[in-house]
């Protein structure tokens, strides 16, 4: 079957009514996880697994991961929507992904055109969410034709370069992003070792056997961590909140933006792409590239429409872009996509090259339903930019103890273990206290996922060259991602010598 | 940036590098068929964290301290919530769900902002039972119940 037919029976999986509802439920809790300060895309979606799991539950195995991981998909791109919103109205960014939509976003918000910033928003992220959903089709296939290739060794490195590139570009300190990069891979020991069945630093605990849950791990970092936050620095959104008026952008709107969004799609879906690089690196470079490409820059921080448009397109068409190493190599590059990964996992269902031969089902169905996705958004968002607007209001005072009570929830549903919880809370402690002080939690929750594939191939590898580690350097592809991880490392460390500021890729 | 706070961080990774390298040792050296044992893996990644502390540390020295923004924590607020959550999940099998979410909730919201009970009251109570019935009997989960002692179940 050629990819066209593929699509369709992907289409036909995705416009199927059940789906159709989770997509759309997926949207709206995506957006207003983006809208609520507190919760990003990473916790809502760890967050939200247990309860699609159980929704789910009904069903056959591999429809019930389509659902599931086409609902989990939704929030995703969801909050990437929704983290902009409050960028407009509030000046407060949602997500680190839209610290720049501030720039022009609330100062059109000033001068009374918030509804069109935010209409562009939508408008720009649905056609993102196209150049994406493209992009996706025609590398899909032949980047998982490559990939079958690929030996343990080859693999080994491929990982290794997705975890030096994050920790490159993860934090202020490249030390403490490679420190949390190596204590995740570390924490992913813990228990039966797969290969030869022996249990490690367990300590005799039955509760260790299985190793620490990753669930637990990322709620407890960024959920609870954030919750945190929130009570210790008392945080609350008292900006005053823009006025919104008119939605529909006038013509002379939507020519000003067209090419900024078409440029910025492009860009950003090359940017999600690269490992460790994500929506928030693409959302500054297509601002900077409109800033530079326009006739009077000088717009730009005043309002200027372009500077709305450019990066929120980017921004969403990085997320989707983001999808595809993972679908196709099966290696997550960040951390929303980490967690997305251990949702498939979950279900039972490995994402990498044989995906598209095993699962084609779920594998097209959620790239057809980000399409739907998009256009659920696009339709959903327009007429009700001001309920979401009025979201942003809810008062922290209820929220942070509820977001904790959902989080208990959702570990214990799926856990069933007061160990996990005492785990919760503490990994909620370190989580505040390391990102305070610019640990990334990001790199440890990465390495956390890749810890067991990295740790198999490694051994399988240098089990079939019995010992010698020349195989990660004697294999000419293998070599190759080496050289780039270290260049990946060593690039930044060298500009920052010569003084140059850097752009940096936090993610919330 | 907190200098005191990466360098006594950057020595307590050190020591769980060591710890690691050190327990690796008591695992086996070999798996069947292959020289690489499981305790390769875990030992090489705590040499690893072990030089990466010990550049940390090196850079806490070379670095002069941020100036600090000066946002006063509300340790106390954390205080009453952190103990909270930890009662919570100690006494989540005990008492069952409903009954210690809705006192975490309801302590929670009042150590947020004190006044309005009953708001907290009812949306405490709203999240637990809904929660709890939504789960449950909509969607055959398993959440602890009721105590027995209780008549109702």
């Amino acid at each position: 079957m050629g990819t066209l037919e593929y699509l369709m029976q992907g289409f036909a999986t995705a416009l199927q009514w059940h789906n159709l509802l989770f997509a759309f439920f997926g949207v709206l809790i995506g957006t207003a996880v983006g809208v609520l300060p507190g919760i990003g895309p990473m916790s809502g979606i760890a967050l939200l697994m247990p309860i699609t799991a159980s929704i789910t539950s009904g069903l056959p195995a591999e429809a019930a991961a389509t659902s599931s991981i086409i609902l989990l998909a939704g929030v995703y791109y969801g909050a990437m929507y929704g983290g902009s919103t409050t960028s407009i109205l509030l000046n407060t960014p949602g997500e680190s992904s839209s610290v720049v939509t501030t720039l022009d976003g609330h100062q059109m918000a000033k001068n009374g055109r918030a509804g069109v910033a935010l209409a562009i928003c939508a408008i720009g992220s649905f056609a993102a969410g196209l150049v994406a959903l493209t992009g996706l089709i025609l590398l899909a296939n032949p980047l998982a034709g490559i990939a079958l290739k690929f030996g343990p060794a080859e693999y080994t490195s491929l990982m290794l370069l997705g975890l030096l590139a994050v920790s490159g570009l993860g934090g202020k300190s490249i030390t403490k992003a490679l420190m949390m990069t190596v204590f995740g891979l570390l924490l992913a020991t813990i228990g039966i070792d797969a290969v030869s069945g022996v249990t490690r630093f367990t300590y005799d605990m039955p509760v260790l056997y299985s190793g620490l849950e990753f669930l637990t791990i990322a709620v407890g970092l960024f959920a609870v961590g954030e919750v945190f936050k929130a009570i210790l620095e008392r945080e609350s959104n008292d900006g005053e909140i823009a006025k919104i008026n008119r939605i529909l952008p006038t013509k002379q709107d939507l020519k000003d933006s067209s090419l900024p969004i078409a440029r910025g799609s492009v860009l950003g879906f090359f940017i999600g792409v690269l490992p460790g690089a994500g929506a928030t690196l693409a959302s500054f470079f297509s601002y900077i590239m409109e800033k530079k490409l326009s006739k009077n820059p000088k717009k730009f921080g005043n309002g200027a429409i372009e500077g709305v448009a450019a990066p929120e397109s980017a921004n969403n068409a990085a997320a989707g872009g983001a999808i595809i190493p993972l679908l196709t190599l099966g290696i997550p590059g960040s951390g929303s996509t980490a967690i997305l990964m251990s949702a498939f996992i979950m279900f039972n269902i490995t994402p990498g090259p044989l995906l598209f031969e095993e699962h084609p089902d779920v594998a097209w169905g959620l790239i057809a339903s980000m399409f739907v996705g998009n256009a659920i958004l696009l339709i959903l968002n327009l007429p009700m930019v001001k309920v979401f607007a009025k979201v942003v209001e809810t008062p922290a005072k209820y929220l942070i103890p509820l977001i904790i009570g959902f989080s208990f929830f959702g570990v214990y549903a799926v856990q069933f273990s007061v160990f996990d919880l005492g785990l919760l809370i503490a990994c909620g402690v370190a989580g505040y206290f390391l990102s305070k002080n610019d640990f990334p939690i990001a790199p440890l929750v990465l390495g956390l996922v890749l810890g067991p594939m990295i740790e198999n191939n490694l051994r399988r590898a240098l089990t079939i060259s019995n010992g010698d580690v020349m195989i990660f350097i004697q294999k000419p592809l293998s070599l190759t991602f080496i050289i780039i991880g270290i260049l990946w490392i060593i690039t930044p460390l060298f500009l920052k010598l010569r003084g140059k500021k850097l752009i940096l890729n936090e993610e919330g | 940036m907190s200098k005191t706070f990466d360098r006594y961080t950057g020595l307590l990774f050190l020591a769980i590098g060591a710890m690691f390298v050190v327990e690796s040792f008591k695992l086996s050296q070999s798996a069947y068929g292959s020289e690489i044992g499981p305790n390769i893996f875990p030992m090489s990644l705590g040499i690893a964290l072990i030089l990466l502390s010990i550049r940390l540390v090196y850079e806490t020295f070379r670095y002069t301290d941020a100036k600090k923004n000066s946002v006063k924590l509300d340790y106390k607020r954390f205080g009453i919530i952190l103990i909270a959550a930890i009662l919570y999940a100690a006494l989540l099998e005990t008492l069952g769900y409903v009954i210690t979410t809705f006192l975490f909730l309801l302590i929670g919201f009042q150590t947020m902002q004190r006044g309005k009970v009953w708001v907290s009251v009812i949306i405490a109570g709203c999240f637990s039972i809904g929660v709890y019935y939504l789960f449950v009997v909509l969607l055959q989960g398993s959440l602890p119940p009721f105590p027995s002692w209780m008549s109702f179940s």
